[in-house]
């Protein structure tokens, strides 16, 4: 499978002696396609791991290491891009990359089976005259569907390195590494129409002489520059802005000499009829079209019948895996057994028998103490749950399906302004809403990424929040667990709804490549859910720390009874929930789960509709302090404070109305 | 595949299972829908088959599955090829 071709054209990095002496500080960036396994080679060339899943858009943000066979060379995993020039943040994120990172060679990282496509962005890529290597990945998947590349012959047409390999199975990274040494400037793909190349030719001219780049080429930069691209016209104003309005002028000028369809589209047309006639030449056609059983379950998955039965028999799963076995089963042997049972009795046997000083023995093992409620809380019920919610979610990840869950999901979103992408964000969402928030970027614009950061919010609770509500009420009967679900539900679709009307703006139909479906690699699954609980536990076990310190403190000083107190009216009177329950909502500020944990403590003494009523109104209180951090960033500060001004009357608002509703049917 | 020279239909006017070749696209759609069909390979006179046409409009350009809204679909035009 492992094949490597070159072109017999001098490399500039070889006339430098290679990536082997490269100076310190270059980099190889790598860039694709999304899904096409750039992570995973990024893994492999770096040993580094960054998240990997069978849909676009897991990459929004990039990565950076150094080679693992050369660590004064850097490596950089770009976000996935669907063409250049740029129009989405992640692909600006790349774009940002090839301007401003000190680039010595562009490793596109495509697809084998998808030969045309993966050349379609190689001849604008080559234009920006950075020596390239070209890795066909997944050539596996190619090979079964009776494609063959001609690698010799490709490399020969291009002038570059070309790699066949499968990075999942380490197939063709040695023979990438060492093509990194010989990366060349590419042979442009295609000549555009000669008033085409005129106007090109014109700007390039501008570029050479007024805005010298490092490493990209006035060509490269004149093609993206009438393509409007947003990111070179940012570092154009930032770097020069008078030679940006002449630009701009010459541009408006240029775009007068054309009529039908504007300059970007032509081009891109132009590069993908160039890509076609070069891919006639170097491959053979798949005898074996994607007929067979993957297609044929990924084609149920998305039908208008089928669809739903399918996602239903998903959630079941997942509910059995992470709500019975993770918050019942494995909470049960760890909380009761393990740490109620043995390590708790133990551990505050041995802190009483060694420390002197009473109030320090309560702060670490007392009612609100660092070890019997902190840690026990963090490992004892989070850890389960969120271990089995991220394996099950890893699985679902690699499977394929999300990608098809959005097709299900579009006519629903449609009702809230949204498109179906956005159950992507959500459904991750039910993991760590943090990464989630983060993950808004795979939308298209600033209206979506701002409603589904809104829902997020307000709406989607974490995997441990979930395992606890689970947990919980799913103890107390089945009718209760619908009665959150349902309400929860509502309260999404009608702020939706709403903040769809509200929220000036246009709804983007969905348009979303649907990639095979595929039995998930359990190394790969096991692999990430190792690192999203790493990721987890460093943020969460300071956070119960210093909350349940918090607790201590206010405890301590006769401020958390005045707490409780106070709040009766709004936590009694109108949730009709015990008072304690205001020490949940105060740990709830810290995290949500940190709070629906608290509430969870106090089972015992919940009726059923005080356990309802609680969890409904948790779930819909403020988010974690990460997720509030990353809407800072992601929204600034000002949309982030209205956001929380709307999220916390809203709980308390619902959960009032719930608890009145419910008593006088029930 | 030989293109044939059959009228132009609207994607969404095909019905699933048929073969058929990208005509070309409405005149006026938006220049970055054209850039990112052009990027999914949806480049006129490519062949592509209809899998779906509910919920979505899904079909099969070489070996890309994509899925459209009828609002894009209704704007890509092709000739249907003989089966």
């Amino acid at each position: 499978m492992e094949t490597s071709a070159e072109s017999t054209r001098p490399s500039p990095l070889a006339d430098n002696e290679a990536a082997a002496a490269a100076p310190a500080g270059l980099v190889v960036a790598l860039v694709g396609h999304p899904n096409v396994g750039k992570s995973v080679l990024f893994h492999r060339l770096t040993g580094t791991y960054v998240n990997v899943s069978n849909y676009p858009g897991t990459t929004v943000e990039v990565s950076r290491a150094t080679l693992k066979i050369h660590k004064e060379q850097q490596v950089l995993d770009t976000p996935g891009v669907l063409s250049l020039p740029s129009r989405s943040d992640d692909e600006r994120a790349t774009l940002r990359a090839l301007l401003q990172e000190n680039l010595n060679c562009l490793v596109q990282v495509g697809d084998a089976k998808n030969l045309r496509r993966t050349l379609t962005l190689t001849a604008l890529l080559a234009d920006l005259g950075v020596p390239m290597v070209l890795m066909l990945n997944m050539a596996d998947e190619a090979e079964q569907r009776g494609i063959g590349v001609d690698d010799k012959l490709l490399a020969e047409a291009l002038g570059i390195p070309v790699i066949s390999g499968v990075a999942t199975r380490n197939e063709g990274v040695g023979a990438l590494e060492a093509a990194l040494a010989r990366a060349a400037r590419p042979e442009p793909l295609l000549c555009y129409d000669d008033a085409v190349e005129s106007a090109i030719g014109r700007l390039a001219a501008q570029f050479a002489s007024d805005v010298p780049h490092a490493h990209l080429s006035a060509r490269g930069l004149a093609i993206l520059y009438l393509g409007h691209d947003p990111e070179l016209e940012a570092w154009l104003d930032q770097h020069f802005p008078k030679t940006a309005a002449l630009l701009a002028a010459l541009r408006l000028n240029l775009e007068g000499e054309f009529t039908g369809l504007p300059l970007a589209a032509l081009l891109s047309g132009e590069r993908g009829r160039a890509a076609e006639a070069l891919t006639r030449t170097v491959a053979r056609e798949g005898k074996k079209p994607a007929s067979g059983k993957p297609l044929t379950a990924g084609q149920l998955a998305v039908h208008p019948v089928w669809g739903w039965p399918i996602l239903l028999g998903v959630l079941f799963l997942l509910y059995e895996f992470v709500g019975v076995f993770g918050a019942s089963t494995l909470v049960g042997l760890f909380e009761e057994d393990f740490f109620g049972g043995v390590l708790n009795p133990a551990f505050t046997e041995l802190v009483q028998n060694h420390v002197s000083i009473p109030w320090i023995v309560e702060l670490l093992v007392g009612e609100y103490g660092l070890w019997t409620m902190g840690m026990t809380y963090a490992l004892a019920l989070i850890l389960p749950i969120v271990t089995t919610f991220f394996f099950a979610f890893g699985i679902l990840e690699d499977s394929g399906y999300l990608p098809r869950l959005t097709v299900i999901a579009n006519r629903t979103f449609a009702a809230i302004g949204l498109n179906g992408k956005a159950v992507l964000p959500m459904v991750l969402g039910l993991g760590c809403v943090t990464m989630a928030t983060l993950s808004t970027r795979i939308l298209a614009t600033p209206r979506e990424r701002l409603i589904t950061t809104f829902l997020l919010a307000l709406a989607i609770p974490c995997s441990a929040q979930l395992g606890v509500v689970l947990g919980l009420l799913g103890g107390v009967s089945f009718g209760a667990l619908l009665t959150w679900a349902v309400c929860i539900l509502v309260v999404l679709l009608s702020s939706g709804w709403l903040a769809s009307r509200l929220i000036p703006g246009k709804r983007i139909p969905l348009m979303t490549e649907l990639p095979p479906l595929r039995w998930p690699v359990l190394g790969n699954v096991l692999k990430k859910t190792g690192g999203r609980l790493k990721w987890y536990l460093v943020e969460v076990i300071p956070l119960f720390l210093i909350g349940t310190f918090l607790m201590f403190a206010l405890d301590k000083i006769g401020a958390l009874p005045a707490i409780i107190e106070a709040g009766e009216p709004l936590v009694s009177g109108w949730l009709g929930l015990p008072k304690e329950a205001s020490a949940a909502f105060v740990m709830g500020f810290l995290r949500r789960d940190f709070g629906a944990t608290g509430l969870f403590a106090m089972t015992e003494h919940l009726s059923a509709i005080q356990a309802v009523v609680g969890m409904v109104t948790i779930t819909l209180f403020v988010p974690c302090i990460a997720s509030v951090m990353m809407i800072v960033k992601e929204q600034g500060l000002k949309v982030a404070l209205v956001l929380l001004a709307l999220i916390i009357p809203t709980a308390f608002l619902i959960g009032g109305i719930l608890n009145h509703l419910l008593r006088l049917f029930a | 595949m030989s293109p044939a020279t059959h009228e132009a239909l609207r994607l969404t006017g095909i019905p699933e299972g048929t073969r058929a070749n990208l005509a070309h696209f409405d005149a006026d759609i938006p220049a970055v829908l054209a850039e990112q069909l052009h990027a999914y390979g949806l480049v006129p006179p490519h062949a592509i088959q209809v899998l779906r046409q509910q919920p979505l409009t899904v079909v099969l350009c070489e070996q890309v599955e994509l899925a459209l809204e009828h609002e894009i679909a209704h704007r890509i035009w092709v000739e249907a090829t003989p089966a």
